[in-house]
């Protein structure tokens, strides 16, 4: 963590300076050099909280286009059951019939964890409510809104569908 | 121009469209589990449609690219912050012994935690 103390600076740093130029945009010189101070600031005492692993995983380019190509992915899970949740909104209460389940979860480390629990609350008829870690192995238990299998193995394949493939490409 | 602010006013009325199934799912679904699974609907396509529709206008219609990034902005952190709120909500509840009444077909939490 020490080692990297410069160079996480320095990301949160570009990350910040970025964030600055796109909200504020105005590139005149004041402008500039007031943000590159603030950020400066800012990235000091933030890079501790803000990068806990590797502080150049933004800056490899293929790491950055596996988040780029997540988008699409992610919009097209998001549309389809947005879709499907909004005919059993119309339909009433007939049309559903919930349960929590537990499903093995293959991606490793925090973020990645964390990114594929919020993108699968994100998508209506999902909504991750725990983790744990049992031998090694990680679970979720998801609220899911038709639970149309109680096979948990196969319940986690048509819950997580393709996201699981994107988020493991960006992270590991 | 017109075709641009048709389509524009297109996607606007979608993401209104699901605002409201969400809305109406919030009203007709039996328990809180299955409400707070209808809202989702208004907080992804719901928010996202209206913002991108007003993104549009703002960059080919108002010329405004400072508005736009804002909006995207704006997206972004309603996508990254309300998971995380829903998350913690369905979770508390769970916790205080929030059930549904009509039962649910399978409960691997409270199998394995609550019982």
């Amino acid at each position: 963590m020490q080692k990297n103390r410069l160079s996480s600076v320095l990301s949160t740093f570009v990350v910040c300076y970025v964030f600055w130029l796109l909200l504020t945009w105005n590139f005149s010189a004041q402008e500039l050099v007031m943000g590159a101070v603030v950020c400066l600031c800012v990235a000091w005492f933030a890079s501790r909280m803000f990068i806990h692993e590797d502080p150049t995983w933004l800056f490899k380019p293929q790491k950055l286009l596996a988040l780029l190509a997540y988008i699409p992915l992610f919009l097209r899970e998001l549309w389809k059951a947005n879709v499907d949740m909004a005919k059993r909104c119309f339909g009433g209460c007939r049309s559903i019939n919930p349960g929590i389940i537990k499903v093995p979860v293959e991606a490793k480390g925090l973020y990645a964890q964390a990114m594929l629990a919020n993108s699968i609350t994100l998508t209506p008829g999902t909504i991750t409510m725990d983790i744990v870690s049992e031998n090694g192995k990680d679970y979720y238990y998801i609220h899911w809104i038709d639970v149309t299998t109680t096979d948990r193995v196969k319940a986690g394949e048509i819950i997580k569908g393709s996201l699981e493939k994107g988020v493991r490409r960006i992270w590991e | 121009m017109i075709l641009l602010r048709l389509l524009i006013g297109a996607i606007i009325v979608i993401g209104g469209i699901f605002a409201l199934a969400g809305t109406i799912g919030i009203l007709r679904m039996p328990d809180t589990y299955s409400r707070m699974q209808a809202s989702t609907c208004i907080s992804t396509m719901g928010a996202i449609g209206v913002l991108l529709g007003a993104a549009l206008y703002a960059a080919l219609i108002l010329h405004a690219p400072g508005t736009t990034v804002k909006i995207v902005v704006i997206g972004l952190l309603i996508l990254t912050v309300n998971p995380v709120g829903a998350h913690a909500i369905a979770r508390g509840a769970y916790r205080n012994g929030v059930r549904p009444e009509n039962g649910m077909k399978i409960d691997d939490l409270g199998r394995d935690f609550y019982e």
